[in-house]
């Protein structure tokens, strides 16, 4: 063994800085390949079968990110996510049944970072995920601000539901969004007045669209724009930073 | 799920006689009163033929009764005086109106110019004059009849005991047919009276077939329509139960299917998971790419028999949402996913248009028309065509440039698993229940799906929902 391997090796053995996952999922296959594929993508993964051995695990090591599966055996997944709640301020996604509404709403309310619906895309996961973190990150928190996702943003009149995904118009009228409008937006709102990069953008939208990136971001704040009546001048809501990046101009409030 | 036939229609039956009858009506209760009415009219006729006949017959024996007595009373007068007093005699006897009488040596002459008096009539006369009291030796030698057919003068010869003939003309009375409006406003009350009573008991009793009839078409809608009432004429109530019985069976078929298809769409996820994340440690990029499509695939698919199911009980609530934003977004990810075709869509209509929907079911079902006219039409345009002022019906067309629908298999194609091409080849994959969803979800808004073709070639499939 080289001594070059060797010290990576103790460097990870002694302060591992790569992030920390606990994947709680009851079907073994799924464990491994999820492991396997975060690994590859530069996570460090503990992954358990059910809610007991996830509070065994808990208190043995400290985790940034929580990737739970709502149906497991035993306690249910719903539960085991009010304990971790609990326990300390750390990002939640749920995994569960596709399309189970009430499920996600319940999820988001308990107050789950995100809900990726069964059979996910393994990529967006991971974009998730980063994207959970970097916000972590970003305000300066311990993992979660899962407390307040669920809760609806309100901005010049109109409001974003992030439970039902979905935005009111200030007649109480939903305005439809895509999946990557949806996200664009609530990256937005999330740090209002703040200029988002393009590369914190791309990060959002990856994994969600096919074709040139770089173009579908542009595509995405035209739409919103029109979607929003953003019609430009000083009073825009979205704005463009010159040298690339949009910043939203509005007080949010979250009701 | 649903109730068209899609065969042929049965040949028909040889076309009875009553059929080319052009007044012959064509609902139940029509025809059942046509037949009564007409039952009713020919009786009621024969009827009053009948009554008119006999009341005549009455009338006219009466009437020879009478004119037989005042003959034999004028007779009587004469033959009881001396034969010189009788002309005397003849002036002072009062007679009715329109007699005429006179004493003649001699009849033969007289009788020569005119016709026999009807036997009936003369029977009776003579009857009547039999029965009249009169000593035998004055009853008359001879009597002999005759009618004058101009002026209808009944002529009455009688031989009196000295043989001269007295000559006794009279207008006999002719019954007129019906007198007094009495009897016709009687008739006329009761005729439409009886007509009322068949009308009001035809729809009584036709009222539980339709009531039938639109069981049938709600279930054929709808399979979890409410049941029809069990009450009613015995017939009726048995009809009812047995029909609703087979609506039971048709619902728990179409429950057990709904569930397993669900189930194994559910329990598909897990490999479908699972395969999507072994691929991604595939080396070969292209293997693994066409692998993702494929899994891409299934999970439509499974999408789409777990949504088939969920129609069945709906639990999303009907909100307010802008429609045209709505057609857009959905345009907007069948390009998104599908970059290179994404300047074939299009939409034309209002910039806004609040509508109250259950949104997600509605997006589902407008995602499947644009996704099938994209797959087969290689395009898709959407319109939106506003209802008229007066409220009404909002139309959204679908429409594509591909080789459109062929009329024959229309029907077909709003069934569940039916799909257009007969082999279910990959470049075009799917199950066949985006229409029979699509379907399902405007019939809940109350509205309908209906397939068609544009004039200028390719599918139009519209989308209507009553605001």
């Amino acid at each position: 063994m080289h001594l070059h391997d060797l010290s990576s090796f103790a460097y990870l053995l002694i302060m591992d800085i790569r992030p920390h996952l606990l994947v709680i999922d009851d079907d073994h296959e799924i464990r491994d390949l999820l492991t396997r594929f975060m690994e590859k993508h530069g996570f460090r993964v503990t992954a358990v079968r059910d809610a007991r051995e996830a509070r065994r695990a808990w208190t043995r090591g400290a985790f940034q990110l929580v990737v739970l599966d709502l149906m497991l055996p035993g306690e249910s997944g719903l539960d085991l996510a009010r304990w971790l709640r609990d326990q300390e301020d750390v990002a939640i996604v749920m995994l569960s049944a596709m399309g189970e509404d009430t499920d996600r709403i319940i999820g988001l309310e308990l107050g789950a970072d995100d809900y990726i619906a069964k059979p996910f895309n393994p990529r967006e996961l991971l974009a998730r995920i980063r994207a959970i973190m970097r916000r972590a990150t970003d305000t300066q928190g311990n993992g979660s601000n899962g407390d307040r996702t669920a809760r609806p943003l309100r901005f010049a009149g109109w409001t974003l539901d992030p439970a039902r995904r979905r935005l009111l118009n200030p007649d109480g009228v939903e305005v439809p969004l895509t999946g990557g409008e949806y996200d664009l937006l609530f990256a937005l709102l999330e740090r209002a007045n703040r200029v988002l990069t393009r590369d914190m953008l791309l990060d959002l939208l990856r994994g969600r669209q096919a074709g040139p990136f770089d173009r579908a971001i542009d595509v995405a704040v035209s739409r919103l724009r029109r979607k929003l009546d953003d019609q430009g001048g000083g009073a825009q809501l979205i704005k463009t930073v010159r040298g690339g990046g949009y910043v939203l101009a509005a007080t949010v409030e979250r009701a | 799920m649903t109730a068209e036939n899609t065969s042929a229609p049965p040949a028909r039956p040889p076309c009875p006689w009553y059929r080319r009858i052009r007044l012959w009506p064509r609902s139940l209760a029509a025809r059942t009163a046509f037949v009564l009415l007409t039952g009713l009219v020919v009786v009621q006729t024969l009827g009053l033929g009948i009554h008119t006949l006999d009341r005549n017959d009455l009338v006219r024996l009466a009437a020879v009764r009478v004119f037989s007595f005042r003959v034999m009373s004028i007779y009587r007068d004469l033959a009881e005086v001396q034969p010189p007093q009788r002309a005397q005699r003849l002036r002072k006897i009062e007679l009715p109106p329109t007699f005429s009488v006179t004493l003649m040596d001699e009849t033969d002459d007289l009788f020569s110019n005119l016709l026999p008096t009807p036997p009936p009539i003369r029977h009776s006369i003579l009857l009547n004059m039999d029965s009249f009291p009169l000593p035998p030796e004055l009853r008359p030698q001879h009597v002999h009849f005759g009618v004058n057919p101009e002026t209808r003068h009944e002529y009455t010869a009688l031989q009196m005991p000295d043989g001269r003939w007295l000559v006794i003309s009279s207008l006999l009375p002719s019954p007129d047919s019906i007198r007094g409006t009495e009897f016709l406003i009687a008739f006329i009350v009761m005729t439409v009276l009886a007509a009322a009573m068949t009308l009001w008991a035809v729809r009584r009793l036709t009222a539980p077939v339709r009531t039938l009839a639109a069981a049938a078409e709600a279930l054929g809608r709808d399979v979890n329509a409410p049941p029809l009432p069990e009450g009613g004429p015995s017939e009726i109530a048995a009809a009812a139960r047995a029909f609703n019985t087979m609506a039971g069976r048709i619902r728990r078929f179409v429950q057990d299917r709904t569930l397993l298809l669900t189930a194994i769409g559910h329990d598909l996820r897990t490999p479908i998971t699972r395969m999507r994340l072994r691929a991604e440690f595939m080396e070969d990029d292209e293997q693994r790419a066409k692998m993702l499509q494929d899994l891409d695939e299934m999970e439509a698919m499974v999408s789409a028999t777990i949504a088939f199911g969920r129609i069945a009980s709906p639990n999303e609530p009907v909100s307010p949402i802008d429609l045209a934003e709505l057609l857009r977004t959905v345009l907007d990810e069948a390009g998104d996913a599908a970059p290179e075709i994404a300047d074939r869509l299009r939409y034309e209509g209002p910039d806004h248009w609040t509508v109250r929907v259950r949104p997600q079911a509605f997006k589902r079902a407008l995602t499947n028309l644009v996704s099938n006219a994209v797959k087969y039409g290689n395009c898709a345009q959407i319109r939106l065509l506003q209802p008229g002022r007066q409220g009404g019906t909002l139309r959204i067309e679908v429409n594509d440039e591909g080789p459109g629908i062929p009329a024959e298999h229309m029907t077909r194609l709003l069934q569940p698993f039916q799909r257009l091409e007969n082999s279910r080849n990959r470049e075009t994959g799917g199950v066949g229940l985006g229409l029979a969803i699509a379907r399902d979800i405007a019939r809940a808004h109350g509205g309908d799906l209906i397939l068609g073709n544009r004039p200028e070639g390719g599918a139009r499939v519209t989308l209507t929902l009553p605001v």
